[in-house]
């Protein structure tokens, strides 16, 4: 059963096409890394997703439920704010640059969506947020604000409190790209972890290792329009489209 | 002596009530403001407009002496009410900006992430977005407090007795007319008060940095 299916998405600005056309399904428990060289449309897919952009064209089905649905000249349909909230908590969302709330601690980020949208216990949404800091390393940040952590345990922070919402999907968006290299390993190590306990999972990344070792399907975007899909080994080792093997070129050489 | 400390009461009574109503209503117009509602921000944008287009000393004339001819109902008996009034809805407005420049100054990313983890606009701006505005929002909000303190000194046309207007009618006194030392003193004083709490304030609210 597929947890995301988008069907023939597009998004224009006022001034560029960001996503084109794109068609794409991730399965239960499926991990699809989304490759592709800078202002291919790869954020702007993710964010249509996730309810930040709203689409110009196309479906989005979200666990089979319609989400969103545009025809050109004919009526927007979206769902109602309750209904739409509920189809969107499915979906949880990890940024480039973390956005932690800077004025809670690890552990109120954490708890502020559990306790305000699920309407959990302040205790029991503090025990959810300890079980989840230990799971990404940071058993001894519980009350540490962002700005004294650095950059990679403020991306796990982030991943925490996503995971708190307990998504049926997680979409990162390049989340280690804004990070020393040295940090890169405990981010990914994270969500290599997380990719193993079968969560379903659509990453925008750099990281060909983690695409390599983690994915079981390769997107490559370019000009917002998704240029080949295929299982990793084949993708690397082969890539049809042109502009695959030359962005896979112009990687290696760097 | 107790004439100008009694005075002085009314001085600071007004001043702090009057800021404290208009940051909550600062924070109503701000959010109407930017709001993409036109019939929230239509409104408000009109309401800023009226009180800082136009002067205090109007005003406070307004509430005093006009309201009560349009509307008997409204005949606000007690000057300090209408002062009160006056300068609660004149503040709002100039607090008004200052909170949606600070409002507006939190990097998108927060809403998004906000909104990304399922809370609503609503619970984005109080939980997530406001707070963190109130550092930045400290200082011009003191600016405009220290500026209150002496407008206030306008209440001495409706007659009500702050400082500055007890301050005169001692001072028409030829013997006493070295009351003015004390009197600035006094507002010496409390601006110096003043500036210490909002400094403490700036700094609970930015701890987390
Ligand atoms: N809010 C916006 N307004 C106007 N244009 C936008 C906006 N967001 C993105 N774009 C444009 O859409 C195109 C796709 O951008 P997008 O950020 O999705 O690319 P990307 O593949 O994520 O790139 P990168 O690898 O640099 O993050 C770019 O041309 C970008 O300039
Ligand atoms: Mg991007």
């Amino acid at each position: 059963m597929s947890i995301i299916r988008t069907v023939d998405i597009c998004k224009s600005f006022t001034t560029v096409e960001a996503v084109k056309n794109v068609s794409l399904s991730v399965d239960q428990g499926e991990v699809v890394a989304v490759i592709g060289p800078s202002g291919s449309g790869k954020s702007t897919f993710l964010r249509c997703i996730n309810g930040l952009e709203t689409i110009t064209d196309g479906e989005i089905y979200i666990d089979e439920e319609l989400f969103e649905k545009r025809v050109k000249g004919h009526p927007h349909v979206r769902m109602t704010k309750e209904r739409r909230a509920e189809i969107l908590i499915k979906t949880g969302m990890v940024f480039q640059r973390f956005n932690l709330f800077p004025h809670k601690t690890a552990k109120e980020n954490i708890m502020l969506a559990p306790i305000n949208v699920k309407k959990k216990k302040e205790q029991e949404a503090a025990a959810q947020a300890e079980e989840l800091l230990v799971r990404v390393g940071l058993a001894d940040k519980f009350d540490e604000y962002p700005a004294r952590l650095s950059g990679g345990q403020q991306q796990r922070v982030a991943i925490a409190r996503a995971l708190a919402m307990e998504p049926e999907i997680m979409l990162f968006d390049e989340p280690t790209s804004a990070l020393d290299p040295e940090l890169v390993e405990d981010v990914l190590r994270v969500m290599i972890g997380l990719a193993k306990s079968g969560m379903t999972m659509l990453v925008v990344t750099h990281e060909m290792g983690f695409a390599r070792e983690a994915a079981d399907r390769v997107v490559f975007m370019a000009d917002g329009e998704i240029g080949e899909v295929g299982p990793p080994e084949e993708f690397f080792t082969n890539p049809r489209n042109p502009r695959a093997q030359q962005f896979m070129k112009s990687i290696l050489h760097q | 002596m107790p004439a100008l400390i009694k005075a002085t009461g009314v001085t600071m009574e007004l001043t702090v009530t009057s800021v404290l109503t208009a940051v909550g209503l600062g924070i109503f117009l701000a959010l109407a403001r930017i709001s993409k509602n036109p019939f929230l921000s239509k409104p408000a944008t009109a309401y800023i407009f009226f009180f800082r287009g136009s002067p205090l000393l109007i005003q406070l004339y307004f509430v005093y002496y006009g309201l009560p001819l349009i509307f008997p109902a409204l005949n606000i008996s007690s000057k300090f009410l209408a002062a009160y009034i006056a300068f609660s809805l004149n503040i709002a407005a100039y607090l008004a900006e200052i909170i949606r420049a600070a409002i507006q100054s939190i990097d998108k990313g927060q809403m998004e992430a906000g909104r990304s983890l399922g809370l609503s606009y609503g619970q984005c701006m109080s939980l997530v977005v406001i707070p963190q505005s109130y550092r930045r929002m400290i200082p011009p909000v003191c600016n405009e407090f220290l500026m209150v303190l002496k407008d206030t000194s306008l209440v001495s046309i409706i007659a009500l007795t702050d400082l500055t207007f007890q301050t005169k009618m001692i001072a028409s006194n030829k013997a006493s007319a070295l009351v003015y030392i004390p009197s600035l003193a006094i507002y010496l004083v409390l601006t110096a008060i003043f500036t210490i709490i909002f400094n403490r304030l700036e700094k609970k609210f930015s701890e987390y940095e």
